[in-house]
């Protein structure tokens, strides 16, 4: 029981991790029309940029 | 009679939130992505409502009820893990300053750019018509499974209900399925939550199912054989290694570069946001599987064996209505019917664009068509399969879940290398992806048909031997064919390229009163 429910909440925490590394390359590229907005989480650019 | 009360509300509610989004003219491309402009909320919403289909809430429990824990790991886990991965698939192939609109159209520029008639996208979008009909015959086969026991008519009455609810959700194209799909979503959280409580309240307590599930030996259906004692605690189950493995390889590697995955990561408004839609849709999900996980293990506690003449896929519309309080079956039971409602409405449309858009019109370049008319198509388009994917469910041949990882192994098995070497390796080439894809596709059917532990597994290693071997002993592709998904600034020849091929539809296509009606998701 104990081993089926840790791969699944491994693999919840697997998904979250790799989420924010992507969000932390896209901002690394500094592409815009790809997402970036100097904020991590940020999904949308500031209306004044 | 609450039960059918409360049927009523979500039928009148369907109806009214497609009768106001078709108040809403759409482009060609907000009918098959929702026009790339998706927002976070809209996008959590209908992917988790999209993923959430009645494999997840029916399919599921069933194998919780029978098989024990191991489900987690072959199902669960699987299809968690897919979800994990789809952000690879959004971080590659939303590059491009104009994405594809339909996943064909996708392989018809990576591998064939300058084909105006391009026999990959025809074979692609076949494919697909035949996986995502597989997949919208589950849908009503749960559905009627539901609606049966909501209204006591016979299951092969019931599943033509399914016909009002897919009409009103599928006129309205891809804004029409996000709307409806987030709403299915909360009716969704709030019905299984409810449900689980129920159960967890009629069971006595977690400890009790623990129990109950670590003793038991009681066979599935009554009169058939009794299962190993603590066979249903242990992670492998009664499946043995080597098949599990097979079940959770299909459901996460198979359903990472199932089409409609990759198309959902098509409609965000950017990269960022398909990534983060996924990270919201896990955290929900995670929400949705707690109390599903506590139903399926809970019945074996309440009702030890189904009655003969009952699948499994029948022991949560059968333990919602003996244990749970009148109002929370009733919200369950329709969370059920959402489930069903909100997976099929979006295959279908990837059912009949891929046929209509991505074979018919590829196969004649020639046919001119303006936008209400093509949007109109593709609306009787989807009646007419939703028809015959009803005709079709009258006598049900699979258990859901299993069907659901038959198809996303086979959609694996013949996507996964074009998919993943696609987006990831420069030098993949349209030979590579011709030998993949056929390779994949007889190799698994071969697999199956055979009878091997792990047809998915054995169909993409072969794929993989047979593309290495073709890549490297043709040309490599035209830099047109990769630029856009490995670098943020293009050539003008690749600019041209992707232009020429989104237009070539696009001219079979006039626009007339096309508008567009919403600027932001």
């Amino acid at each position: 029981m104990l081993i089926a429910l840790m791969i699944w909440v491994a693999i919840i925490v697997f998904s979250l991790t790799l989420g924010t590394f992507l969000c932390f390359r896209i901002e690394k590229h500094g592409v815009k029309r790809w997402g970036a907005t100097g904020s991590l989480f940020r999904y949308e650019p500031k209306r004044e940029e | 009679m609450l039960y059918l009360i409360v049927l009523g509300f979500y039928m009148c509610f369907i109806v009214w939130t497609s009768i106001k989004s078709l108040k809403q003219a759409e482009s060609m491309t907000d009918f098959t992505t929702g026009g790339h402009r998706m927002g976070l909320l809209l996008g959590i919403g209908t992917t988790t409502a999209t993923w959430v289909s009645v494999a997840s809430v029916m399919g599921v429990p069933g194998y919780l009820y029978s098989n024990g824990v191991s489900a987690i790991i072959g199902w669960v886990a699987g299809w968690f893990l897919a979800t994990a991965l789809i952000p690879l698939v959004a971080y590659k192939i939303r590059r491009p300053e104009t994405p594809a609109r339909t996943f064909p159209e996708y392989i018809h520029h990576r591998f064939e750019p300058f084909r105006k008639v391009s026999h990959l996208r025809t074979i692609v979008g076949t494919l697909m018509f035949i996986g995502y009909f597989l997949f919208v015959h589950l849908q009503v086969v749960g559905f009627g499974i539901v609606f049966a026991t909501i209204t006591g008519i016979d299951y092969q009455f019931a599943i033509f209900a399914f016909l009002i609810f897919l009409l009103f959700t599928s006129i309205g194209g891809f804004w029409s399925v996000a709307a409806t799909d987030t709403l299915n979503t909360i009716l969704i959280v709030v019905g299984v939550i409810l449900g689980g409580g129920a159960v967890l309240a009629a069971t006595g307590g977690w400890q009790n199912i623990i129990d109950t599930i670590s003793t038991t030996t009681s066979p599935t259906i009554v009169g058939g054989e009794a299962i190993p004692e603590g066979s249903m605690i242990t992670p492998v189950g009664t499946f043995g290694l080597g098949a599990l493995f097979a079940i959770f390889i299909s459901n996460s590697l198979g359903a990472t570069v199932s089409p409609h995955w990759v198309t959902r990561m098509l409609a965000p408004k950017n990269i960022k946001v398909a990534v983060l839609q996924i990270m919201g849709s896990i955290l929900i999900l995670t929400a949705i599987f707690i109390p599903l996980i506590i139903m399926g293990l809970g019945a074996k506690t309440l009702i030890p064996s189904l009655p003969a003449g009952k699948t499994t896929d029948y022991i949560i519309p059968v333990i919602v209505q003996e244990y749970a309080p009148p109002l929370v079956g009733a919200m369950t039971l329709v969370a059920l019917c959402a489930a069903a409602v909100s997976s099929a409405n979006s295959m279908l449309l990837h059912c009949a664009t891929s046929l209509y858009y991505d074979v018919y019109l590829n196969i004649f370049p020639k046919k001119k068509i303006n936008e209400k008319k093509f949007n109109m198509n593709l609306r009787i388009g989807m009646f007419v399969i939703a028809i015959f994917a009803v005709v079709s469910a009258i006598t049900p041949p699979w258990f859901l879940a299993m069907g659901f990882t038959y198809v996303y192994g086979g959609f694996g098995a013949v996507f996964f290398l074009v998919v993943v070497l696609g987006l990831y390796w420069k030098r993949m080439n349209r030979a590579g992806a011709y030998v993949s894809m056929l390779t994949g596709f007889f190799t698994y059917i071969l697999a199956q048909v055979i009878g091997l532990t792990n047809p998915f597994l054995i169909a993409v290693s072969a794929s993989l031997v047979g593309v290495l071997l073709v890549v490297f002993f043709t040309k490599k592709p035209p830099v047109e064919a990769y630029e856009p998904y490995f670098k943020a600034d293009v050539s003008e020849s690749t600019k041209q390229t992707i232009k020429d091929i989104q237009n070539k539809t696009d001219n079979n296509i006039t626009s007339v009163n096309s508008k567009d009606t919403r600027k932001n998701a």
